[in-house]
């Protein structure tokens, strides 16, 4: 038989009963083990003797209203969420309308509002900081109503967000250590907009910023797409409301995010996906580069395609699920995310944890 | 009548949070102390760092999370084990002065030694890598096989070997500069 690991003899050391019966004979009967067990119990023995101690004495009581009279604690890296800070809508706006400029960009014939982007994958698309400056927000093209405005609500447990979705609320596996358990559920239904061409303003937009547009496509003036968002729920990880800021910008980084919607669908009145993909594809200032990226996806009416700027953030390609998915972030815990698509619903991930800790996360999604 | 009904239910909810941080705190604010006194070899810093300690969990985390316990002795060795390592000039003042005072009281040469050791014993735990020391400051400070397990994300039946590693490796840092 083999002779006992070092692990099993540094148990024996702890507990006289660790060994197996088979273990005990081999034991009694080698003198190769018994002199490895006696070094190894040297050395415990010298261990522990150095890490003895005196008890420490603690008042509990003064200790816990000395934690619970610390001040409010600020979020690890003092990030600050940018959210809705005015200076940053600008830049905002045009990430969006990159985008939105990139997801509309779809083969096929498209007329009368038949749909034409339901996207079903998801691919990478790189583009620069100085893609996104020069793409001016798409609201300058024309003009976007809500026929039934995105109404997000945060709701009180998993069954009521799938309640108010109609989708079934992802279950996690286990979490990431670190990761809190606490669960803030939020859902969204349906959402419908549209957005009607109006060459007029495009022209004065672009007139006012010193630039011609390339001529619209007979037809496209006055065209309407019809974008359909959602549903959707998200489930925020965290207790968003410990060390709380004082200020409304400042929130705790949730540390984990995982959501699931519908998959958004575009349908089209009478401009066409070819004329759409052109006209936009020409504007000052898409580079070549974000051009031909864009051309290339081969699938661009079910695909989604996701804008990375290239300057900021890595991706991969990544089987989740069994499907190809898109892994954005690395493992240095300071924030990764993955997204993919499965029957007709998008997923997304995300957290200030680490890229495989993410992905582990996703792959156990049931 | 509604809000009312949410903004009762909200109450309810931190009220009992804050029960479940009262009784985690009562529960394990001494081992957590514990834990880093083993490192520090110094109350009132070990007592410091155990207080970090729970203010950091309590921002992040839900007190009725099943990983509470393993989460607050692992932070503890750790932070504890980071405090020793950036605080060697500081070490130097207090071990002159424990010289100093014990010169009065009792034998200068066997205080001396004592503090010494354990100086010469908290570097060399430092300059392990954290894994090994966690080991080892988790298992000295009383917790059993499974819940070092735990704490450190291992199997159990990874333990053994980890801690006969760790010794090991602890024995031939202090060996480089005393007589353990």
């Amino acid at each position: 038989m083999a002779h006992l690991s070092e692990g099993t003899l540094r148990r024996k050391f702890d507990d006289e009963d660790a060994l197996t019966a088979s273990d005990t004979r081999h034991f009694s009967a080698c003198a190769d083990c018994q002199a490895r067990y006696a070094a190894i119990a040297e050395d415990a023995r010298a261990v522990a003797g150095v890490l003895t101690l005196p008890d420490i004495k603690v008042d509990i009581a003064s200790a816990l209203s000395h934690v619970r009279s610390a001040p409010a604690a600020q979020p690890r890296f003092g990030i600050r969420l940018p959210i809705i800070r005015p200076a940053s809508r600008p830049a905002m706006g045009i990430v969006a309308a990159a985008a939105v400029i990139v997801a509309l960009v779809v083969t096929g014939v498209a007329q009368d509002a038949l749909v034409f982007f339901q996207p079903k994958t998801v691919e990478p698309v790189a583009v620069s900081v100085a893609d996104l400056q020069s793409l001016s927000g798409l609201s300058e093209y024309g003009t976007f109503a809500w026929t039934k405005e995105p109404a997000p609500q945060v709701v009180t447990s998993a069954a009521e967000a799938g309640t108010v979705s109609g989708l079934h609320v992802p279950v996690v596996g286990p979490l990431p250590n670190g990761v809190s358990s606490t669960i803030t559920y939020a859902a969204m239904p349906e959402a419908v907009g549209v957005f009607t061409f109006d060459a007029a303003k495009a022209a004065a937009a672009a007139a006012k910023a010193g630039k011609t547009l390339p001529t619209m496509p007979s037809g496209m003036d006055g065209s309407k797409l019809t974008v359909t968002v959602g549903p959707a729920v998200v489930e925020i990880f965290g207790n968003l409301n410990a060390g709380a800021a004082e200020n409304a910008t400042q929130l705790n980084l949730p540390q984990l995010i995982v959501g699931a919607s519908s998959s958004p669908v575009v349908t089209s009145t009478g401009v066409t996906a070819q004329e759409l993909e052109n006209y936009l594809l020409s504007q000052p200032g898409v580079s070549p580069k974000l051009a031909a990226a864009i051309r290339s996806i081969k699938d661009p009416s079910t695909t989604l395609p996701i804008p990375i700027p290239i300057e900021l953030a890595t991706s991969k390609n990544v089987q989740v699920q069994g499907v190809n998915g898109l892994a954005l972030g690395d493992n240095t815990g300071l924030g990764a995310a993955v997204i993919w698509i499965k029957s007709g619903t998008v997923y997304g991930v995300a957290g200030t944890v680490k890229q495989s800790e993410i992905l582990d996360v996703a792959n156990h999604l049931h | 009548m509604g809000v009312n009904l949410e903004a009762g239910r909200r109450h309810g909810a931190v009220k009992s949070n804050e029960d479940s941080f009262e009784t985690l705190f009562a529960a394990e604010y001494a081992r957590v102390a514990g834990i880093a006194n083993r490192v520090l070899a110094d109350p009132h810093e070990a007592e410091d760092v155990a207080q970090e300690v729970f203010i950091d969990f309590n921002r992040l985390h839900s007190a009725a999370a099943p990983y509470a316990a393993a989460w607050l002795y692992r932070a503890a060795a750790h932070k504890a084990l980071n405090r020793v390592r950036g605080r060697r000039r500081r070490e130097r003042r207090e071990l002159s002065q424990a010289a100093d005072e014990g010169g009065r009281a009792m034998d200068p040469q066997h205080v001396f030694e004592t503090s010494e050791d354990r100086r010469m014993v908290r570097q060399a735990l430092a300059r392990l890598a954290p894994k090994p020391a966690t080991v080892l400051v988790l298992r000295a400070s009383g917790l059993s096989y499974a819940e070092v397990a735990q704490a450190l994300g291992v199997g159990i039946g990874q333990i053994g070997t980890l801690l006969r590693r760790a010794e090991a490796a602890l024995r031939k840092e202090v060996t480089r500069g005393t007589s353990l």
